[in-house]
């Protein structure tokens, strides 16, 4: 890892801060990203099994709209995709590869992203949002809810790591 | 004219993409798409991750309550991240749980992905299967999920104080933590 490539935390947390300013300022509202992945969840399941998925009362949300595509968490998101492959394209950071810690098997790391990942989607529902929509926007909002996230998020951060320590170790 | 703007569909839908844009380079640029990174706080090796969020937090917090005292933007219209106590103290723990097991949150697993990073890939398509998990379970869940409303609670407003009484505090805590971040970094080990 060259870490001179990378600019400093401080920087990189003043252009997110600044960003987030922005989107209060202009559109009254924060950033977000597991709300848009959860919609997207939705529509494509329901391309394929109509039936099985219009019977999920929490996904009505993103199935009645007439539109449901057209949505500024999704657009948010491309958006995000956009900023961060120009980013490791004009820095020549951009690497395909399947990252993992390094005693970890490749079958493990597969588990490991989807379990992972599937228990991040669960709580995003659960908790209204993730690191962007609860974390960063409700923090700075002062809201109750993004701090008593991020404590326990970090909280069990924490604990999680000391039984698993060599997931990324 | 006070913020925040109505504006017409089309040009609320690209602003969020220029808003993304500036938010995925910001999270690539400080290495955020980097799992490693991600999760070196856990392991007290690399503290990206803190340093970049209560920065950001800070800012973004100092800026809106500031523009709010200066009547440049009504507070009133801006919507506050909804709090429901125990759902999001769980979902939190969940989260981090998920966050270190992945090495990714929503966000940086897209940026993730544009580094390259096909376990990011992976990462978001367990997010999809979790939250179809979600909606799966909603109708067992449905109270749980809805328990401990506290709607638009705000730290000042429970307190009962005024916003500086609680942004200064937090700038000063995540002052000392960033000094002790860097004094722990440096160290030789």
């Amino acid at each position: 890892m060259n870490e001179k490539k990378y600019w400093s935390p401080y920087v990189s947390g003043i252009g997110l801060g600044l960003t987030l300013l922005a989107t209060f300022y202009i559109a009254g509202r924060g950033l977000g990203a597991s709300g848009a992945i959860a919609l997207v969840t939705a529509q494509g399941t329901h391309a394929v099994v109509p039936d099985l998925i219009s019977r999920l009362k929490y996904f009505e949300q993103y199935i009645t709209p007439l539109k449901p595509l057209i949505n500024w968490n999704l657009f948010l998101l491309g958006g995000v995709f956009l900023g961060s492959l120009a980013g490791s394209l004009l820095s020549g950071n951009f690497k395909a590869m399947l990252d993992k810690g390094a005693t970890m098997s490749v079958r493990s790391r597969v588990f490991t992203s989807l379990a992972g990942g599937m228990l991040i989607g669960f709580a995003s529902r659960l908790a209204r949002g993730c690191t962007s929509g609860v974390a960063l926007t409700g923090g700075a909002e002062l809201a109750v809810s993004g701090w008593i996230f991020v404590i326990s998020m970090f909280a069990a951060g924490f604990i999680t790591v000391s039984f698993l320590r060599r997931l990324w170790s | 004219m006070t913020a925040p703007f109505e504006v017409s569909e089309t040009v609320s839908l690209g602003l969020a993409v220029v808003f993304g844009i500036f938010f995925g380079l910001s999270l690539e640029r400080g290495g955020l798409g980097d799992p490693h990174k991600l999760t070196g706080v856990f392991f007290l090796r690399d503290f990206t991750v803190p340093k970049v969020m209560f920065t950001a937090i800070l800012v973004a917090s100092i800026g809106l309550y500031l523009l709010s005292d200066v009547h440049l933007l009504d507070m009133g219209r801006i919507w506050i991240v909804p709090t429901f106590f125990w759902p999001q103290i769980v979902g939190g723990a969940l989260f981090g749980i998920g966050f270190v097991v992945s090495g990714y949150c929503p966000g940086t697993a897209v940026t993730g992905v544009a580094t390259g990073r096909l376990d990011a890939l992976l990462t978001i398509v367990g997010m999809g299967l979790g939250s179809l998990l979600f909606a799966v379970l909603f109708p067992v869940m449905e109270g749980f999920y809805l328990s401990s409303d506290k709607g638009a609670a705000t730290l000042p407003k429970v307190a009962g104080i005024n916003h500086w009484g609680v942004i200064i505090p937090i700038v000063a805590l995540a002052g000392g933590m960033f000094y002790l971040m860097e004094r722990y970094e440096k160290k030789p080990r």
